[in-house]
């Protein structure tokens, strides 16, 4: 038994896989047997767990970096403009966590009402927080701050998020929470890398993609006297092919989204609903194998705002009967949140064109058209 | 833009290793001269796995880092008082249709009429 046992941990003279009669290489085929069975049957799922959980951990290791960077420059740009002597750091570090409850929407009835008071509220808390940690920056450039602050929001949320799941799959052992992580990383970590681009774009103050809208209205009312209808929107009759056109956006070059709804809701009720057509311009994420830059026409309120500005659009429209039309370029969700690119801006003179033939075609003269421009203005004058 | 792939060549020399490997544990067992020298082909074998997967994991890891993301940020200036276009790189407080001092062809107001980024041609 002694010379077996010694014979089967030192297989000399037999190969890895021995092939003769006796005893020991009999023994030593049945180990290789029941080693790989356990490898399979046993070990399995550890060790599936174990290359999941490596590609979720290496992925929030990347999560949490681009979180710190975007802090960082979130504080960088709000230290420009503090008060000196004042904790930064703290204060923003703080704020980085700010939240925002949906309203309840089990009872329907006047949840846009609520939705609006609360997003109202949660820019209202921004403006303030930007003006007493900032308060040596201007209008465009608070307004900046604010888009720098809600990118590094969003990167911060989505790393506690990350983190948050591989925890839980560490602490569970549970297979099913890394293979759901890790199949969804690889677009969690597209959008994050949007973020933290965008983010970069947002401390330079240049013109993001989203910014299609403004910039068209803006290539209208370029140097006509201008008014300011709503919150932070503005509007210049423009006379085109002798039907007159108010053409409203954001007031730029401040990163503001404005209230295009109120301001669409504002103007046809001052002319009592004798408006002929309204046309909307925006920014409309794409389809992969779609170009970036394309324009594409159709109807309804084109803006992606969270609900209460298009619902005061489709409902004043509705009201009074007036036509809808939507005017989109195609861009992805980095493409709209980084530097405007040239296919984009080429995108806007189509899209002017595109638009006075549609007033030529679809109006008669005399008449009264609304251009909105949706989207975020910054870097976008008018 | 962040490079998330591994580098080929190092997944090439990794597979290239655990082939040598399992020829090694193939010949330790089917060619008979070479059975006396079973242990040193299969400590040798295993080395080469080992090495394989340090290959693997070690050379793709060292590509984990962000790339700079320098953008070529363009700015354009037209007149509005004649047809001049001229095109400058992106400086910080600029904004389209920010009015930028007088023309230098006609002495009318020029302004900011664009600002696009072009993608940057990789060498
Ligand atoms: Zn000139």
């Amino acid at each position: 038994m002694n010379i077996v046992v010694v014979n089967m941990v030192i297989p000399v003279g037999q190969g890895l896989f021995p092939t003769g009669n006796d005893l020991s290489s009999i023994i030593l085929n049945i180990l290789w047997v029941v080693f790989f069975f356990s490898m399979i049957l046993l070990f399995n799922q550890r060790l599936q767990i174990w290359t999941y959980q490596r590609n979720v951990e290496k992925a929030t290791i990347k999560l949490q970096m681009l979180a710190d960077k975007s802090r960082e420059e979130a504080l960088k740009s709000v230290q420009k403009y503090a008060q000196e002597n004042t904790d930064v750091r703290s204060q923003v570090t703080a704020f980085l966590d700010f939240f925002t409850i949906e309203p309840v929407d089990r009872d329907p009835f006047g949840v846009l009402n609520r939705l609006e008071h609360l997003l109202d509220n949660r820019r209202d808390r921004f403006k303030a927080f930007v003006a007493q940690i900032a308060p040596k920056a201007g209008k465009a450039e608070a307004a900046n701050t604010e888009d720098i602050l809600e990118a590094a929001m969003a990167l911060n949320f989505i790393f506690k998020v990350v983190r948050h799941y591989l925890i839980l799959g560490k602490k569970t052992k549970s297979l099913m929470i890394f293979v759901q992580l890790d199949m969804q990383l690889p677009l969690i970590m597209k959008m994050a890398e949007a973020y933290f681009n965008a983010q970069k774009t947002f401390s330079a103050g240049k013109p993001i993609g989203d910014g299609l809208g403004p910039l068209v209205a803006s290539k209208l009312m370029y140097g006509l006297p201008k008014r300011i209808i709503a919150e932070d929107i503005v509007c210049s009759e423009v006379d085109i092919s002798n039907r007159k056109a108010y053409v409203l956006k954001a007031e730029g070059p401040g990163g503001l989204l404005g209230k295009p709804g109120e301001a669409v809701k504002r103007l046809v009720e001052e002319m009592s609903g004798k408006v002929a057509r309204i046309f909307m311009v925006d920014a409309s994420s794409k389809l992969e194998g779609e170009n970036t830059g394309e324009v594409v026409e159709g109807v309804g309120a084109a803006i992606g705002d969270p609900g209460p500005e298009k619902y005061k659009i489709e409902e004043v429209a509705t009201k009074y009967k007036i036509p809808l039309d939507a005017i989109v370029c195609k861009m992805d969700l980095e493409e709209a949140l980084t530097t405007m690119k040239k296919e984009i801006v080429e995108a806007s003179d189509i899209i002017i064109e595109k638009i006075k033939k549609a007033i030529v075609e679809r109006t008669k003269e005399g008449d009264v058209v609304i251009i909105a421009g949706i989207g975020n203005t910054i870097g976008i004058g008018q | 833009m962040m490079q998330r792939e591994r580098q080929p060549k190092f997944a090439m020399i990794s597979i290239l290793l655990t082939l040598g490997a399992f020829i090694l544990f193939v010949l330790a067992t089917i060619v008979d001269p070479l059975s006396n020298y079973s242990n040193v082909l299969m400590i040798a074998g295993l080395a080469l796995l080992a090495a394989s997967w340090g290959i693997y994991f070690i050379g793709g890891r060292s590509l984990q880092r962000a790339e700079i993301s320098t953008e070529n940020v363009i700015t354009v200036i037209g007149c509005r008082g004649c047809d001049i276009r001229e095109e400058r790189p992106f400086s910080e407080g600029d904004y389209v249709f920010k009015e930028v001092g007088p023309c230098k062809k006609c002495s009318g107001i020029s302004y900011i009429r664009a600002i696009y980024s072009i993608p940057i041609k990789k060498d």
